[in-house]
């Protein structure tokens, strides 16, 4: 009996290692997306309803509260990205080039187990040729939704950076 | 004290150019802080910012440090941001709530008025006398309001408030006709964002009609990436019409005021069929009753800049506050201006369609933005020192000194170096 037990324990244990590894790897793919330059493909990582939100104010409760940095829905985020394939986008050329990277993945499953909430630590270097290089950095909260086929979506991604109340130059990739 | 002379200065602006160095020389971008500046009024914030006695609102006039305050008899105060003792800022958070402000250094209190409230340890100053608003944080000259909006002025000398604002004075009331209540409030955050170019670039930009189609080609042409900016737009502002051909803005108008006040005219209204918006018009008509409501509805005005530092617009309404840092970097603040009495809804649209054009992050301010460093760095060259305002078109001269012209006429931007040279040089002997 004790013996079943503890490996229903390692079972389990190691089920959430899985888990958390499997939503870590979807963060990773995702980031690179973005990284790559690769922005229609991220926009088809989220749910047809899903949003970004990058809030203008550390505490902002919603995005109706006030402006924000990003607040994009798909059909958004479908113009926003399309304008930057535009041959004269003239705020980028040249074009940012961004590395986004991902630590301290904490992530719950909730409701029937189809929808994760995810919090994670991300910093984000950008750097425009002709520009001095920024860093910028924060919390990642996501809510993922399990499609059909199994695989993440993303429901919502919200990305507070520590100084998103400072005076920023223009920033294009979101973070 | 920098050594121009008034002649030197006028020299620098021609009626049809002005002089690289109005950009780029940052003995001139001092004197202009000194002048210009210290001598205008100068927009602060508006008094919803601060609802509550106590409430505070930190900014800087110039690069003067200064707190926008009410005061616990509700009155609003703009006081220097500075200790009367050591020079040390007082007030170190952007807004907030505060019973007294009190210095970091050596603890003396001020008043929610600036007023001098308490020194500590004041038996070292037996032979001190300490007047309450001598030496308090330091009231600014003159400050006033017109419908909440607060101006503050660093001289004693000059005119008024509404004298100073003239037609604008209109387009203030204009504006808060509109809300149902009456009023306008400033509380759906701030846009913050920087360039490295001169301040009047920004200025010159709100009345430059000529330059969206190209600029904003990304965000305007066929091909670029239409979005709606406001409800009932079709998918955004075309500025191009068959074949690629630039469609002229000069419809528009341009209105050059006195003291370097500009307008442009307002663009042409879109059918609204929304639920929000009829639920708004039906509050006006209840109100104003229909005649007069129709004419609410019509916006006469697009950019109205209250020069030097402040720009207002009525579409998604917006306060546009221009902060000179440096002669080659400048901060810009837009603040949502919500119509009281409004349904709700329609701020939260008008926050997202200012998340879309004013953000850091936006899809049209980063164009201009991105003109603004790469003009600071062109002027640079040594091979064409002027800068060429020379562009016109028909104008008139209306009866209460305004000057009407066409909308890409670069009419506004000299109405701003008229202004300049007034400020600049007010020490002249005529």
């Amino acid at each position: 009996m004790t013996k079943n037990n503890r490996s229903g324990d390692n079972q389990s244990a190691l089920g959430e290692l899985l888990f958390v590894r499997e939503v870590e790897q979807f963060l990773f793919h995702e980031v690179s997306l973005l990284d790559d330059r690769r922005f229609e493909d991220w926009t088809d990582l989220f749910t047809e309803d899903g949003y970004y939100w990058a809030p203008a104010e550390i505490n902002q409760p919603d995005p109706a509260s006030g402006v924000s940095l990003f607040f994009d829905d798909v059909p958004m985020m479908r113009i926003r990205f399309a304008r930057l394939r535009h041959p004269r986008v003239h705020s980028q050329i040249p074009p940012s080039r961004t590395s986004h990277s991902i630590s301290n993945v904490t992530a719950k499953r909730s409701g029937t187990g189809d929808r994760v909430e995810v919090e994670a630590r991300f910093q984000m270097l950008d750097y425009r040729p002709g520009h001095d290089q920024r860093a910028f950095g924060g919390k990642y909260q996501y809510v993922l939704s399990r499609s059909d086929a199994g695989c993440f979506r993303i429901a919502s991604k919200k990305a507070v950076i520590i100084n998103c109340d400072d005076v920023h130059l223009p920033v294009a990739v979101p973070f | 004290m920098t050594g121009y002379s008034n002649d030197h200065i006028a020299s620098l602006v021609r009626p049809d150019q002005v002089h690289r160095d109005v950009y780029e020389d940052p003995d001139l971008f001092d004197l202009e802080m000194e002048r210009i500046f210290g001598r205008s009024w100068v927009y602060v914030g508006h008094e919803s910012q601060v609802p509550e006695p106590g409430d505070f609102f930190c900014t800087r006039v110039g690069l003067q440090p200064v707190v926008m305050s009410r005061h616990s008899d509700g009155t609003v105060y703009v006081v220097y941001n500075r200790c009367a003792h050591r020079g040390v800022k007082v007030v170190n958070e952007e807004c907030g709530n505060a019973g007294r402000f009190m210095c970091m250094y050596h603890g003396w209190t001020y008043d929610t008025n600036g007023d001098l409230d308490f020194v500590t340890q004041s038996e070292g100053y037996p032979d001190f006398e300490f007047d309450k608003v001598e030496h308090g944080m330091g009231r600014v000259a003159r400050w006033e309001s017109h419908h909440g909006f607060v101006f503050a002025n660093l001289s004693p000398d000059g005119p008024g408030l509404r004298d100073w604002l003239g037609e604008n004075s209109d387009f203030l009331d204009d504006v808060a006709v509109s809300a149902p209540d009456g009023e306008v409030e400033v509380t759906g955050g701030v846009h913050r964002y920087l360039y490295h170019g001169n301040w009047k670039m920004q200025v010159e930009n709100l009345i430059d009609m000529y330059h969206p189609a190209y600029s904003h080609e990304s965000s305007s042409a066929k091909g670029g990436q239409q979005f709606s900016r406001r409800e009932g737009d079709k998918g955004g502002i075309q500025f191009f019409e068959k074949r690629g051909k630039v469609k002229s803005m000069d419809g528009l108008g341009t209105h050059a005021l006195p003291n370097g006040h500009t307008w442009q005219g307002g663009l042409p209204p879109v059918e609204n069929m929304s639920e929000d918006h009829r639920a708004y018009v039906a509050l006006l008509e209840e109100k104003h009753g229909p005649n007069r409501t129709r004419e609410i509805l019509i916006k006469k005005r697009h950019n109205v800049i209250f020069y030097p530092n402040m720009a207002m617009q009525e579409l998604n309404p917006h306060i546009r506050v221009i902060r000179p840092l440096a002669v080659d970097r400048t901060e810009i603040f837009i603040y949502p201006v919500k119509l009281k009495g409004a349904p709700e809804k329609m701020f939260r649209d008008q926050l997202i369609n200012l998340n879309r054009t004013h953000s850091p992050t936006s899809l049209v301010q980063t164009d201009d933005v991105e003109a603004f460093a790469r003009a600071q760095e062109g002027m640079m060259t040594s091979g064409n020192e002027w800068v060429l305002l020379a562009r016109t078109g028909p104008q008139e001269s209306l009866e209460s000194g305004r000057i009407r012209t066409t909308g890409t006429s670069e009419e506004g931007m000299r109405n701003h170096y008229r202004a300049w040279l007034k400020y600049m040089c007010a020490d002249r002997p005529e």
